[in-house]
């Protein structure tokens, strides 16, 4: 398949990975438990932005404020709208990472591991491949948390469980969010 | 922000494409093919190519120094300079008037004055400092996938031109859809994914 294609016509999947993720996040207390792998710990922060995808005019809202305050993305939701990106804190181990993560393009902002000695400070040539390699360690870490939360999405998204459990959760608790 | 930030931007590619002879060699020649320099041609940019990712001002890497483990650590740094429009234009204004008192014109031609714009826009640009930005990339040879640190669409766009001209080797953006072509090994799963449309959430 052509990439501009890809863009075009499957873009969804990221914003419907990230909407799926904030649901399982919110009725799992943040605790995923990815089957026959790990559990990740997965917080939505305070920066949300929701997209209409398939209307021909794109219609986005951009939320940024305290947690609570993201409940007007659930009124967004009703609206048919899916997350285009998100603050998220995920904890795969006893460490903290801190990212926007993007719907389309599978991207990470504002990524924030947890921290290495910076090699500026680092007093010798050896010194600063370490902390090269510490810091490329823990952003693979989290790139890899993340990786593992999709997969476990994709492997749901193709399978009949997807329509049967997972699509009618999703809109009973869009439903009765309240907002 | 670079990758030693505490803070990172960071997009994944797929590096798709052969290199000829032994891969580390061919990394090091297009390394120093894409060096960091002054570029010939007109345009903002007047230099780009790589530099070590941990110093902005080398482009020499020596003893291979980009090269960690399985990975090719680099930055890709552009240097431009954008004539600021109404110095452009005070400029402009003068040199039709001395054009004009030179010669027995009474205005310039369209073309003649487009040239002549080309003309002391480059020759303005030796005077002002460019803007110089530096983007860190991670290049994991094993997994043959690149990090790459900006986000920005202009950006990325240099950065995928270069690492072309550079290396030969095209980049392809790892978004939702080819990190599930990637993970989902059984025919009948990738035909599933093929076929995938989008879900509504409203009921």
């Amino acid at each position: 398949m052509d990439f501009l294609d890809i863009l075009r016509e499957k873009a969804f999947l990221g914003r419907e990975f990230l909407t799926w993720l904030w649901f399982k996040s919110d009725q799992l207390g943040g605790l995923i438990e990815i089957p026959g792998k790990r559990t990740i710990e997965v917080i939505f922060l305070d920066q949300m932005t929701l997209d209409l995808s398939d209307s021909e005019s794109p219609q986005t809202v951009a939320l940024k404020g305290e947690q609570s305050e993201l409940r007007e993305g659930m009124a967004a939701l009703k609206e048919g709208k899916k997350i285009e990106e998100a603050r998220i804190r995920i904890r795969p181990s006893d460490e903290d990472f801190t990212m926007v993560l993007k719907g389309t393009w599978f991207a990470f902002g504002s990524f924030r591991t947890p921290p290495v000695l910076p090699p500026q400070d680092a007093e010798s040539e050896q010194d600063a491949e370490g902390a090269f390699l510490e810091k490329t360690y823990l952003i693979e870490q989290g790139m890899d948390a993340v990786d593992d939360l999709f997969e476990y999405f994709l492997k749901l998204r193709i399978s009949d469980q997807w329509e049967l459990q997972e699509v009618s959760g999703i809109r009973n608790w869009i439903e009765n969010s309240g907002a | 922000m670079g990758f030693a930030s505490r803070s990172v931007s960071i997009i994944r590619y797929r590096v798709r494409g052969e290199m000829e002879g032994s891969f580390w060699d061919a990394v090091d020649s297009g390394i120093k093919k894409g060096a960091f320099r002054n570029t010939e041609t007109a345009g903002d940019i007047v230099a780009a190519g790589w530099v070590a990712i941990e110093d902005f001002t080398d482009n020499a890497f020596a003893g291979a120094s980009y090269h960690r483990a399985n990975y090719a650590a680099l930055a890709l740094r552009i240097d431009s300079v954008k004539v600021p429009p109404r110095i452009l234009e005070i400029h402009l204004k003068s040199e039709t008037k001395k054009l004009l008192e030179q010669g027995d014109q009474k205005r310039l031609s369209s073309g003649q004055r487009r040239d002549l714009k080309e003309r002391l826009r480059e020759t303005l640009k030796s005077r002002i400092f460019p803007s110089i930005q530096v983007y860190d990339l991670m290049w994991d040879t094993l997994k043959e996938t690149v990090y790459f640190g900006s986000l920005g669409v202009k950006a990325r766009e240099r950065f995928e031109d270069h690492f072309k001209k550079s290396f030969g080797l095209t980049l392809r953006p790892i978004v939702p859809y080819i990190r599930a072509e990637d993970l989902l090994k059984d025919e009948s799963e990738k035909r599933a994914l093929e076929n995938l449309k989008p879900s509504s959430f409203v009921a």
